[in-house]
Order: structure tokens, then sequence, then C-alpha cells
């Protein structure tokens, strides 16, 4: 807590809290970074679910990295969206939520990434040859952890709404 | 009618009252605009992205069968700023950062229109690998421009509230 009020009461903190540009500015490169992740991680997971099967699944391999910048710009800008409002932030449980939800979601990321080249390993097996070999099976796991991206980034989108919903008032 | 009337007038409806009245109804369009902003983008990203050629070794037709993701998301976002839009049709109006983002959905609208009517047929055909024509690159990267700019005009709409202009 101590450190949350030092963190508060430094110059940064307080520009951010008082300036008409801060939080504006790092809202919109939370909506754009979210609108990247979020919006691959659902295309990722529709195509592993069986959508548009016609999509060679080796064509999201820049797509991912593209997504893990999406999120390094949601961590940073999400780190200094904190360190605006530190104390109210964190008496507010859907922040943690939130926070629990995004390291399930990135997990679910993580997971998805290596189903993609647990995938393309699969492919170079001997034996599957021809045809055959195009044809990547979608394993369980695989399945799972695309569900499991789209519940949570759902989850974390919401509990975010719900942070400025129920923040507390400012401590005196 | 004048333009306050008309404004009035949609006030008035039944959808935007109650919503007025309810919290939870907004945050959950709000909830839902984010959904469908993230449908566009992850669709749209497909998409452009194979026409500007930044991901290859796709058949262009598949990369076109993500355009539904981006059709759902937009209708998503349409009826949910709808619904905003009737909660309060005399702060939205005014504001500049509306304005603007409305202009450019419109282009964006306007964008995809060349693309399907001038590019849409012509791509369908190209395989892994091949490229897109100059119209083709044009439409994608004006698209990822153009939505850029409307996530960010609509982030920045509580700031120009109440101000008639950007400066």
């Amino acid at each position: 807590m101590e450190f949350l009020t030092w963190l508060e009461m430094t110059d940064f903190s307080t520009w951010l809290r008082e300036s008409d540009w801060g939080y504006p500015v790092l809202l919109c490169f939370h909506a754009v970074g979210m609108g990247v992740v979020v919006g691959i991680s659902w295309m990722y997971s529709a195509r592993i679910l069986g959508y548009a099967k016609s999509f060679p699944l080796e064509g999201f391999e820049r797509l991912f990295s593209l997504a893990w910048f999406g999120f390094v710009i949601n961590a940073a800008s999400g780190v200094l969206l904190f360190v605006g409002e530190p104390r109210r932030l964190a008496a507010t449980p859907a922040f943690w939520i939130k926070m629990v939800l995004i390291v399930c979601a990135g997990l679910s990321l993580w997971a998805l990434e290596k189903a993609l080249h647990g995938m393309d390993d699969a492919d170079a097996l001997p034996g599957a040859g021809g045809a055959a070999a195009r044809e990547v099976v979608v394993t369980g796991a695989a399945r799972t952890a695309a569900i499991a991206s789209i519940v949570f980034w759902l989850a974390a989108i919401t509990a975010g709404r719900i942070i400025g919903y129920t923040m507390p008032p400012p401590p005196l | 009618m004048t333009e306050a009337e008309v404004l009035q007038w949609i006030k008035d409806l039944p959808i935007g009252a109650a919503v007025r009245q309810s919290r939870w109804l907004f945050a959950l369009g709000e909830t839902l605009h984010f959904i469908g902003l993230c449908l566009m983008v992850g669709g749209l990203l497909i998409v452009d992205l194979r026409l500007l050629g930044y991901i290859r070794r796709i058949p262009m037709r598949a990369a076109l069968a993500f355009l539904p993701f981006v059709i759902v998301g937009f209708l998503i976002n349409l009826a949910t700023g709808t619904e905003f839009f009737m909660t309060d049709p005399f702060m939205y109006w005014p504001n500049p950062a509306f304005k603007l983002k409305m202009f450019m959905v419109l282009l964006g609208g306007v964008n995809a229109l060349v693309f399907t009517v001038m590019e849409h047929r012509h791509v369908l055909v190209l395989g892994r690998d091949e490229r897109t024509s100059p119209l083709g690159k044009i439409t994608a990267g004006a698209s990822l421009a153009i939505w850029f700019c409307v996530i960010l005009l609509g982030r920045l709409l509580p700031t120009f509230e109440g101000s008639t202009s950007f400066f």
C-alpha cells in the first residue's frame, strides 16, 4: 500500500491523472492493441475449430507475431494506466480479475501457438506423404485452447469495462 | 423539423430511454461494441494483410473467407453504436470526434464498395504467393488506416464531449 501511495504521488502519476491527454492517448493504444491481439486470437480459434479449412495454418505465423506485438502494447499501456490510479485500481476487484483472465488468455494463446508448431512437425513425419500430409489433424488440446482463448478474452474485455464502473472514489 | 426536434425525437424513442435507465444495458452495449471491434479488426487484418502481401502462402480465396467476421463485427457495432446515440443524441451530434468518426466509417464503407466492385472477383483467383494489383493494395492499406482512425476517434469521444470543434 505504501508503494502504491508513493507511486501515486510521483510527478508522472499526477500528470497522468491531471492532464487532458494522458489517459485518452493511453486508452487509444489500449483499444488498438486489444483489437489486434483479441482479433487475431479469435480468428485463429475460429480456424482451429473448423472455420475456413482452406486457410493454411502456417498462414497464421506472421499474424501471431503481430498478436504478440498487440499484447505487448496493451501490457505497456496497461502498466501506465495503473500508474495513474494505483490505489483505486488495486482496490477494484474487477481489476484483479481482469489480470488473472489476461494471464489465462495469454496462456491459451501460447498453447495455441505450441499446437501450431506441433502440427507442423507432424506433417514432416515419415509415412504422412502425399495429400494426407497437408491435412492437419486438429487435436483435442488445440480445440480446447481455442475455446479457452475465445472465452478468456471475452471475459477480460468484460472485466475491463466493469473496472470503469466499479472503481472506488479517490482516496483522501 | 429543426435539427433539435429530430434529435429530441430520437432521444424519446423507447430504446434510448431504456438504456438511459440501466447502466447495465449501457455497459453490455459497450462490451458488445468492443467484441464487434475485435471481430472486425481480426478479419480485416487477415484480408488486408494478404492483399498487401505481408502474409503470403495463402490462396486469396481462403483469406477472403474471413470477410464474414468483418461484416458481423460491423453490424454488431452499427447496432450498439445506434443504441449509444439514442441514449444521448444531443451529446454525440455536435461532438467533432463523433462527426469525424462517422465520416471515417462512411469512408470505410466506400472503400469496401470500391474493393468489392472493382477488385474482389479479380483477386479470388490468386493462389499462394500471387500478388495483388495496385488497386487491391491501395484499398487494403486504406482499409487498415481508416478503421484504425475509427478506433482512435471512438476512444477520443469523451475528450471532445461538450466541444464543438477540435481546437
